[in-house]
């Protein structure tokens, strides 16, 4: 797989799309989280009910990795974009026929491109982990590593959203109309996920059954449904992200969606003609 | 030996059967042409025996045994166009292709001087002219001396100048012991390199042999007089061969190979009163005889 690995860099070393989203990423991921600090350093902290309740700092420890991982994981798009962009460009040019004469397998191709959505995802979680530390320590606080597991949520929902984007690329294969179908799969699920949201209500309140919120079940929004931003006082002001109501149940849906993504890609590679 | 053998491949397109129960064997050391008129096939068959396409039956072996990319390694293949990263230099791509191969970057530029691309190996390949991507692409075949070479339309967008390298290299590598598989519809050019070939018409083999084994089972001698309609005539009370065609103003006759005696035409027609101003001996070109098979 090293080997396979080099070569996909070679690829994409010089490539200006993945050298220009790769840095809006990063310096994406920090500008939010700054100005998540200084919003609050500013605005919120100099508020009434944070006076009332006590001291809040959504970056001292024990909540900068959620809220870090939280924030960042606006930014997912990026890299999903970019693996998006990676892919289709093998079909436009047709460049993934030539890497399998000059004698890749099939099954080689397209792992190395999962394997390179792993190696996203988890640089994506490791910029995000030492960001949280950078702002967790600029908070004042001492080190602590509890809540750390929101930073292993943030690496499995960027690992969803890029298998998502990975098995797009190769279903639909032309770079603009994968982006796009990209772009309506999100609408079209967080519609269905509102909806199913309504009816999570409906029936907790009319039949006493509680399924807790089923919009977290589709695969993108149980990816979404992993991070929340921490419990605070000001709560009722950012009602919307409210934690899911079975995290390990969307968690492992997370999960299982992305076994069902992996199966589906690697499938559609080994069976149809390229 | 064969390099590879093929046993009744079909491919089917939805309800389009692009190739109909195709078998062949491409012998070791030979300069193997695949020709056919566009749509017969060609670019699929290859295709299938590189595993860019899945054949719906049949089965095919590379160098005796069931092909893997292992054996794809040891091969360098050209289908339809150039296929390169375009942001790349040329250079980068081969490198590329090396890896790929699993063969270290020593060998580029000996590849690179071999298409005259040397100059321009740190040209972007979207800068490069199509003559140039051709050459390219024949390049990242050679990577590692390859025992065997799969080229499809090797000569597509090449200048008459580069078309002759081309053809020279190819006879240099089968000299070298190459085998090399060529599909085209260039009838000229098969001609010119091949030592065996097969056609294919509407995905259906119609022949298969030696160059010389399908172009020598008839000879044509030409013949033409000032009194065309006396010459034909006269062609109909002369026995002999099998069949003739008229083809600007000379009347073509068709033999059995070896059968032919020119001074007996001669002598006949002379008799007859007609003196012919036009008697060759003319071997039948490849073209003729694909023409004769595919229409």
């Amino acid at each position: 797989m090293i080997t396979l690995l080099k070569v996909e860099w070679l690829k994409i070393k010089n490539y200006t799309a993945f050298i220009i989203l790769s840095s809006f990423f990063a310096i994406g991921v920090v500008t939010v989280n700054y100005i998540i600090f200084i919003v609050n350093k500013n605005i919120i902290s100099q508020s009434q009910a944070v006076i009332l309740t006590g001291k809040f700092s959504p970056f001292q420890f024990d909540k900068t990795w959620q809220t870090t991982s939280y924030a960042s994981g606006w930014l997912l798009l990026l890299p999903a974009l970019m693996l998006i962009i990676l892919i289709t460009n093998e079909f436009t040019f047709r460049t993934h026929r030539q890497n399998i004469l000059d004698g890749w397998s099939r099954q080689q191709f397209i792992h190395v491109k999962i394997m390179m959505a792993v190696l996203m995802a988890f640089f994506s979680a490791i910029l995000v982990f030492f960001t949280a530390l950078a702002f967790g320590f600029s908070s004042g606080t001492s080190f602590s590593t509890h809540g750390i597991s929101h930073v292993f949520f943030f690496f499995l929902k960027a690992l969803s959203y890029n298998m998502i984007a990975l098995l797009i690329g190769v279903l639909i294969r032309r770079t603009g109309f994968a982006i796009g179908v990209f772009f309506i799969y999100m609408g079209v699920e967080n519609f269905i996920s509102q909806l199913l949201d309504v009816l999570s209500v409906r029936l907790r309140s009319s039949n006493n059954l509680d399924l807790g919120s089923m919009g977290d079940y589709l695969p993108m929004n149980s990816a979404d449904g992993m991070l929340t931003f921490p419990e605070n006082p000001l709560k009722a002001l950012t009602k919307g992200v409210m934690p899911t109501d079975y995290p390990w149940l969307v968690v492992s849906l997370c999960i299982a969606y992305m076994a069902v993504f992996y199966w589906l890609t690697v499938n559609r590679m080994a069976k149809t003609d390229l | 030996m064969s390099i590879l053998s093929i046993e009744n491949i079909y491919k089917n397109y939805g309800s389009v059967q692009a190739l109909k129960g195709v078998s062949f064997n491409v012998p070791k050391g030979s300069v193997f042409g695949i020709l056919g008129p566009n749509g017969s096939g060609k670019t699929t068959m290859l295709g299938i025996i590189m595993d860019i396409l899945k054949p719906t039956s049949g089965t095919y072996k590379l160098l005796g045994e069931v092909p893997s990319e292992i054996h794809r390694r040891q091969i360098g293949t050209f289908l339809e166009t150039p296929n390169f990263y375009h942001y790349l230099s040329a250079e980068r791509n081969l490198h590329i292709a090396a890896a790929i191969k699993g063969r270290g970057s020593e060998d580029i530029p000996r590849v690179l001087e071999m298409v005259n691309l040397t100059h321009r190996k740190k040209s972007r390949f979207s800068t490069f002219s199509l003559g140039m991507k051709q050459r390219l692409a024949i390049a990242s075949c050679l990577l590692g001396n390859p025992s065997v070479l799969i080229l499809d339309e090797p000569t597509n967008g090449l200048d008459p100048v580069g078309i002759a390298e081309i053809r020279a290299l190819i006879k240099k590598l089968q000299l070298e012991g190459t085998t090399i598989i060529m599909a085209s519809h260039l009838l000229d050019e098969v001609e010119k390199v091949c030592t065996h070939v097969a056609i294919l018409k509407k995905g259906e083999l119609v022949a298969t042999g030696g160059v010389n084994e399908i172009l020598a089972n008839e000879d044509i001698v030409e013949i033409g007089a000032a009194n065309l309609s006396a010459l034909q005539l006269s062609v109909e009370q002369f026995s002999g061969y099998t069949s003739m065609k008229l083809e600007d103003n000379l009347i073509q006759l068709f033999y059995p190979i070896g059968t032919i005696n020119l001074e007996g035409i001669n002598r006949h027609f002379f008799n007859e009163g007609i003196v012919l101003n036009h008697l060759q001996l003319k071997r039948k070109s490849l073209e003729s005889k694909f023409m004769e098979l595919t229409n």
